[in-house]
């Protein structure tokens, strides 16, 4: 039975602890916020980005142009894995569970003897896949620097792994990220960005033929490292909402666990205190009596 | 009376600009065009330099653009750019910048698109005489 004195010390770490919690919860629920708004000004840009890439793509099937850009990646050997994850922990299973599908992915490709290339964004990522997978390491980004993400950063990201590419590294590009369902869910995803194939559904249904200038082949190599950029810029951006969401959930369970702890903890002191009021009580009564 | 068209501009971090208008002078990458209502339909690239477009009888507006795209179809005219910034808050210094930027990354030498950062100067350069 823990003293007096313990139990007190005890009840006062876990308060000072859950002042903690509570602190960081709402720090991210500031964040969340942020995030939230950013990604949501992002999203006009990315959205015509891929209307306008998938009238491209399909005109461009019809004048069966071979750009280098295009293709379904069915027939590739070389596979690169972009690995998304956040800079900080304490966010719950946020970047465990980034890292798991990356795994599950890099799992099924060793299985079909391809080539795979690993390049991480955001520290705690690269310190789960360390471990294992050291050797395939290609690259590294490191957000740390960053308070909010920027299309720079991304352009900068999406220009490395473009040429990439171009000399042949690889051939078919995947990213993983954390995709921001709601505040209290995000889904571990995964997004091919290269090579860019179309699908029919996105083709504008109109149909209108539109004019290209210059042609059809120039506009896809200035237009597709663009868009790969934007949807590297929206991955991050979903990510770091996840992060945020991720995060405040992560705290506010352990807010509540705290306490939980401390109501059962003020019980236990109570009791002890309580037991040896009694025992005092006892001892001056029976002394009483033995007088 | 001239018939209005829409015309939104929009930036990767943001919508700039958003309105019926008149007409848009583009600078295109293989030259200017002037968009006026009913035109064709076309995805054309832009190169650094100004917009220019005009919402009726007031006067014409203008915005600084690094480069993107632009889509006409049905009388929607959606341009995407890198970045926006509006004549009357454009400053010298904004291009020049963005010039610095560009020797910078030549100077750093093992770049591959090197012709079209050369491109890029010299339409930077250009938009700095009209500035």
């Amino acid at each position: 039975m823990p003293s007096l004195k313990d139990l007190k010390i005890r009840i006062d770490s876990v308060k000072s602890t859950r002042k903690i919690t509570k602190a960081m919860q709402m720090v991210a629920a500031a964040k969340l916020r942020k995030a939230q708004e950013t990604a949501e000004k992002g999203r006009p840009y990315a959205e015509k980005m891929r209307a306008i890439v998938s009238n491209l793509a399909s005109s461009a099937k019809n004048i069966a142009a071979d750009n280098k850009f295009l293709g379904d990646g069915r027939n590739s050997k070389k596979f690169l894995l972009i690995v998304a994850t956040a800079e900080r922990g304490l966010c719950g299973g946020f970047n465990s569970s980034i890292v798991k599908l990356a795994k599950s992915r890099i799992a099924e490709l060793t299985s079909q003897s391809k080539e795979i290339k690993i390049l991480t964004i955001g520290k705690k990522g690269r310190e789960q896949l360390n471990r294992e997978f050291e050797s395939l390491f290609i690259g590294h980004v490191d957000l740390s620097g960053e308070k909010n993400i920027t299309i720079e950063t991304a352009r900068k990201i999406s220009t490395d792994i473009i040429s990439r590419f171009e000399v042949g590294e690889y051939e078919v590009a995947e990213i993983f990220y954390n995709k921001f369902a709601s505040v209290i869910s995000q889904i571990p995803s995964s997004y091919k960005l290269l090579p860019v194939s179309f699908n029919e559904k996105e083709v504008d249904a109109t149909n209108v033929s539109f004019n290209f200038e210059p042609d059809e082949d120039e506009i896809l190599n200035e237009v597709i490292p663009k868009s790969i950029a934007t949807s590297i810029f929206s991955v991050l951006q979903e990510n770091a909402a996840s992060e945020q969401g991720s995060r405040m959930a992560a705290m506010d369970n352990a807010t509540r666990n705290a306490g939980e702890m401390i109501d059962k903890l003020t019980i236990d002191f109570n009791r002890s205190r309580q037991a040896a009021i009694t025992n005092e009580l006892i001892e001056i009564i029976s002394g009483a009596e033995a007088l | 009376m001239t018939s209005k068209f829409e015309l939104s501009i929009i930036s990767a971090e943001s919508k700039v600009f958003e309105g019926e208008v008149e007409s848009v002078l583009v600078p295109g990458m293989i030259g200017d065009f002037l968009v006026l209502s009913n035109h064709a339909p076309c995805i054309s690239s832009i190169r650094p330099g100004f917009l220019e477009f005009s919402e009726g009888t007031s006067k014409k507006q203008r915005y600084f653009v690094s480069g993107g795209i632009i889509e006409v179809s049905n009388n929607v005219v959606s341009v995407l750019v890198d970045s926006a910034i509006a004549g009357d808050k454009i400053v010298k210094e904004d291009i020049t910048t963005l010039i610095h930027e560009i020797d910078d990354k030549l100077s750093a030498g093992d770049i591959v698109n090197k012709d079209d950062l050369g491109l890029r100067k010299n339409d930077l350069e250009e938009a700095l005489k009209q500035a």
